[in-house]
């Protein structure tokens, strides 16, 4: 029997579960081998018996705890989506505001017609089995996390720094461009594709297990950042990590 | 491998037993097997150098059993024999991997040499594996020597890459972003061959950062096939520390359970050397012997500046150099000038290591728990910036990968590192080294020691690519070797200094001596002399002092009145002025004290022999200044004028009166003396003992002048000394503090950095100038 699947979205753009689906030749072969049954993007009829949900966004509303609750009771697997649902990604850069003055920012004089609540990542009000990472997330990482569960294995996503794929990748140090970069303490799982492409690393991943982000901020600082642009960068994406600690 | 180990395979007992005897006559190992089979179940069993076999067979064909030997043990050579050769078995036999083929009746002579010739051949045919595609060798134009240098211009250099190029990728060395990176090269003038160091070494073409290793099937029907793929490729500009590099790579990966991937790709790589003339400046490369290379290579060019150096390193240069490019014999002056330009290179490498990198090895055994490793990897971002760097390193990953229908996959390898947090960690959640501090230590010990000691050759070669990639500043294993190397220093030192410490248990304790005379010099001051108890001497030099102690009172330094030229005893002039000598001045003759000593460095006689010298004393200054007055009046010849002018306060505090008569009458001795207030009965100088001093007539350049008196004294004296001339050196001083040990520890005498006890009480002006707490 094919396993049931689900998509879910919360506080996001939903741009995560388009790119998991945005996969050409290999969509095909991915509804051969599971059912997609709730997935608001592709299609309207919704089915409540599934057994993987993958869940994008962060938590940002009341309502929306005891929503993503539910999504864990009945998902045997319960997999995150995206750096929203990660590790809080953007949506918490709002976090070092009072909420008040957060929705009054968006909302203006409607603000009143709405709540919100410092956001944070899925597995600060569920347990997460596992995280598909990024900003967006990688297609073929995603995939790659649908075949491990599909063999019954836990997907190995890398618990090492960019810096190692994008040293595979025969980059020049974004360091020695002239930039600054949080490769070296944010999980690798991309293929360094923001430095490829002329950039540096945001730190969309999240950190690593263990990161040394002191030395991190040593290094940002010894090239030249201040440590108010140390703080900004890493609250980027990280600003729940960050905050928390 | 058992290289001289042979399987002969023949179903003809005749040949069979004739192959083996020659073989075994001519020094082989020699195993038989009568069918496929049989020579299957052997090479199962045995390892094999070389398999000699016979195409015909009984069952199993000698090509099947070709095809099988290959696909289990790759690295044996086989040569194949045939009565029926063909041009479809024997190329068939060719593609599966044998070497050659003689055709029955086979003569010994031939037989024993097509062995002996694949057993050394050092460049053996690849084993190749189906996807690949081996070109075949440029045919021989004329012979070039291998290991020769020629010389060829940068047009012969072209036409070699781009000859080259029709036949299969290039690779070189370009710019990118202000750095060099190895890429594929589509036109010989992206080409850079004077760069310092790539981001990346060459290695990746032999070991890429993921390559596949087999290729399965999933369920019912599952099925492994191995996959090697290497395509033709030559790599130019490679410099010899990546050559030193690849060699160890060429050893890790093919001298034990050869490894097919490496091996492919590494037949099927042509290297172009080049020396590296501008290294990097963080590169140490000769410090680990690998800035200069003879081996490793195809070719090897110099440039000598228009025109290119180039050795010859193997059989495949040496076809590549006769087919494409136009040579010419160099002339001492083309080998001096490469000479010239690799000492000059030389020179420009800035960083060493500070031991032979022969002790590397025993040196990190030593220091496994140095806290070097701790607190250098504090900063560490177990990023594996540096493992992912280095040429030498070679760790890797596997792992499966599955096509979304689940049924056919692909297992591949990617770089890893043991820098990374998890490289050491199992399925249990054990990580073997957890903490960043042992991974920084496996990380150098596989540089400095498990490398050498496995495979005979220095881990690092120091390219200094992992010091440039590390953002944290850490990983050079240059600067771990020279921390240790002085960590060690250190700690042998320390370890020395107690081995060797022969601590005399006296050194505090001091020795006995009587009072055997009391002089009355004024109402405060007295001079009392002294014998050891045991008769042995005191053994001092004038201007050196000893700690007395009275047991009970206490222990004080006292300068020594006495010159050691005279008889067993010593004296010391002593004012009452504290605890011990006022405790001195009780006591009676007889009475014994403790004296240890003598402290001090003294007077510099060596440095006043031969000069004029011109003593100052002032008040009890002359208690010290005595021992020299003394001993230069009894060692006169040695010096040349000898001028001594003495200042007391008064007429009444005067000292040593007999003496003070003595000298003034002297024609050795040229005495002048002032008080500061005269009295009634006082007939001579009253003054300062400055106003004496411009009386004088010297010759400034030779003379010594030696002043000691208060602290007040000594600047204005220095002042009027100044005026003659008196050069810094040529004015001493003896200064007084208070030295409370006399053996260099206490730490009461000390001046800035010197202990006065130690290099004091007696100093020079130049000396003192520099000590800014002195005067």
């Amino acid at each position: 029997m094919k396993p049931k699947v689900a998509f879910f979205d919360f506080t996001s753009c939903e741009g995560c579960q388009l790119d998991a689906l945005n996969l050409e030749g290999e969509l095909i072969d991915l509804l051969a081998a599971v059912d997609i049954v709730n997935f608001r993007e592709v299609k309207t009829e919704r089915e409540e018996n599934y057994d993987i949900a993958f869940v994008e966004g962060s938590i940002s509303r009341e309502s929306e705890i005891p929503r993503l609750k539910k999504i864990r009771d009945q998902a045997k697997v319960l997999i995150a989506l995206g750096a929203c649902a990660c590790i809080g990604g953007v949506n918490c850069l709002k976090n070092s505001l009072p909420m008040d003055e957060a929705l009054r920012i968006v909302y203006k004089d409607d603000a009143r017609y709405y709540d919100t609540m410092p956001a944070r990542p899925i597995n600060a009000v569920v347990p997460v089995d596992y995280y598909v990472r990024g900003c967006p997330i990688n297609t073929d990482e995603f995939l790659k996390v649908v075949k491990a569960l599909l063999l019954g294995k836990k997907p190995e996503i890398p618990n090492y720094p960019v810096c190692v794929e994008c040293k595979m990748a025969g980059n020049v140090c974004v360091f020695d461009r002239g930039m600054f970069c949080l490769g070296p303490v944010i999980r690798a799982g991309c293929n360094a594709i923001c430095i490829s492409g002329g950039r540096f690393c945001w730190g969309c991943r999240g950190l690593v297990d263990d990161p040394n982000v002191d030395s991190e901020k040593d290094i940002l600082k010894k090239y030249g950042l201040t440590v108010d642009q140390v703080t900004e960068r890493f609250k980027l994406f990280n600003a729940y990590q960050e905050v928390a600690k | 491998m058992e290289q001289k180990a042979v399987l002969v395979v023949d179903d003809e007992p005749i040949v069979r037993e004739s192959l083996r005897d020659w073989l075994k006559d001519a020094g082989y190992q020699v195993t038989t097997a009568e069918t496929g089979e049989e020579a299957l179940e052997m090479v199962e069993k045995q390892d094999f150098g070389v398999m000699v076999l016979d195409l015909r067979l009984p069952g199993k064909t000698g090509i099947k059993v070709l095809e099988e030997v290959k696909a289990q043990r790759p690295w044996i050579k086989s040569i194949i024999i045939t009565a029926y050769p063909s041009a479809e078995t024997t190329a068939e036999a060719k593609r599966l991997g044998a070497i050659d083929y003689l055709i029955k009746p086979v003569a010994p002579d031939d037989l024993e040499r097509l062995v002996r010739e694949t057993i050394s051949s050092a460049g053996r045919e690849p084993t190749v594996a189906a996807e690949v595609e081996i070109r075949p060798k440029p045919p021989v134009v004329e012979i070039v020597e291998v290991k020769k240098p020629f010389v060829i211009t940068q047009d012969s250099l072209r036409s070699i890459v781009e000859s080259l190029a029709e036949e299969m990728e290039i690779v070189g060395v370009k710019s990118r972003h202000g750095k060099y990176v190895y890429d594929r090269i589509t036109s010989f003038e992206e080409l850079c061959l004077d760069y310092d160091v790539t981001v990346m070494p060459p290695t990746k073409y032999l070991l890429p950062a993921k390559e596949t290793l087999l290729k399965f099937k999933v369920g019912d029907g599952t099925r492994v096939s191995p996959v090697t793929e290497a395509i033709p490729r030559a790599i130019i500009g490679v410099h010899p520390y990546d050559i030193k590099a690849i060699e160890l790579l060429d050893k890790a990966f093919l001298a034990t359970n050869p490894d097919p991937n490496y091996n492919a790709r590494r037949q099927n790589t042509i290297i172009i050397a080049v020396d590296c003339l501008n290294p990097s400046p963080k590169s140490f490369a000769p410090s680990m012997g690998t800035h200069l290379t003879e081996t490793g290579f195809d070719l090897l060019l110099t440039d000598i500046g228009i025109d290119y150096v180039v050795t010859v390193g193997s059989e495949k240069g040496a076809d590549l150099l006769a087919k494409y490019a136009e040579v010419r014999e160099p002339t001492s002056d083309d080998i001096a000038k490469q000479k010239a330009v690799r000492d000059e290179a030389l020179a420009k490498y800035k960083l060493s290591l500070d031991v032979p990198r022969e002790r590397l090895p025993k040196l990190l055994e030593e220091s496994y728990d140095d806290p070097y490793w701790e607190s250098r990897s504090k900063t560490c971002l177990s990023c594996g910036s540096c493992v992912m760097v280095c040429p030498t390193c070679f760790c890797f990953d596997v792992r499966d990968e599955v096509s979304l229908n689940l049924k056919e996959g692909e297992r591949f390898r990617n770089w890893d590192g043991c820098m990374l947090v998890d490289f050491a960690k199992v399925a249990t959640g054990e990580n073997f080294r957890h903490d960043k501090a042992s991974r920084l230590r496996h990380r150098m010990y596989r540089k400095g020691k498990y490398i050498v000691e496995r495979y005979g050759r220095v881990g690092c070669v120091g390219c200094g690519r992992c010091a440039i990639a590390c953002l944290a500043e850490i990983a050079s294993p240059l600067e771990t070797f020279n921390a240790i190397a002085e960590s060690a220093r250190i700690k042998e030192e320390a370890k020395r200094i107690v081995r060797e410490a022969r601590a005399e248990t006296e050194l505090y304790a001091p020795r006995l001596a009587e009072l055997v005379k009391i002089d009355k010099l004024t109402p405060r001051e007295r001079a009392f002399e002294f014998r050891f108890m045991d008769d042995k001497g005191l053994g001092h030099r004038p201007g050196q002092f000893v700690e007395v102690s009275v047991m009970g009172i206490g222990e004080a330094p006292i300068s020594i009145s006495s010159s050691p030229t005279r008889d067993g005893t010593f004296q010391l002039a002593v004012r009452s002025v504290g605890n011990v000598t006022n405790a001195l001045h009780a006591l009676e003759k007889g009475a014994i004290v403790g004296i240890r000593g003598p402290f001090g460095n003294g007077f510099p006689i060596e440095a006043l022999e031969g000069k004029d010298i011109l003593l100052i004393a002032g008040g009890i200054g002359l208690f010290p200044l005595r021992s020299l007055v003394q001993y230069i009046l009894d060692r006169r010849s040695s010096f040349g004028r000898v001028i001594l002018l003495f200042g007391a306060r008064s007429p009444a505090e005067r000292l040593f009166l007999d003496e003070l008569a003595a000298w003034s009458q002297s024609p050795e001795i040229e005495f002048q003396e002032t008080v500061d207030r005269g009295d009634e009965s006082w007939k001579g100088n009253v003054g300062v003992i400055t106003t004496l001093i411009p009386k004088v007539n010297i010759e400034p350049k030779k003379t010594m002048a030696v002043v000691v008196g208060p602290p007040i004294m000594y600047r204005f004296v220095i002042i009027e000394l100044k005026k003659k001339d008196i050069p810094d050196d040529n004015i001493i001083l003896s200064l007084e503090r208070r030295m409370k040990c006399g053996v260099g520890k206490c730490g009461h005498c000390q001046i800035n950095d010197v202990y006065v006890c130690q290099e004091g009480p007696v100093f020079t002006l130049a000396q003192l100038r520099n000590l800014r707490e002195a005067v």
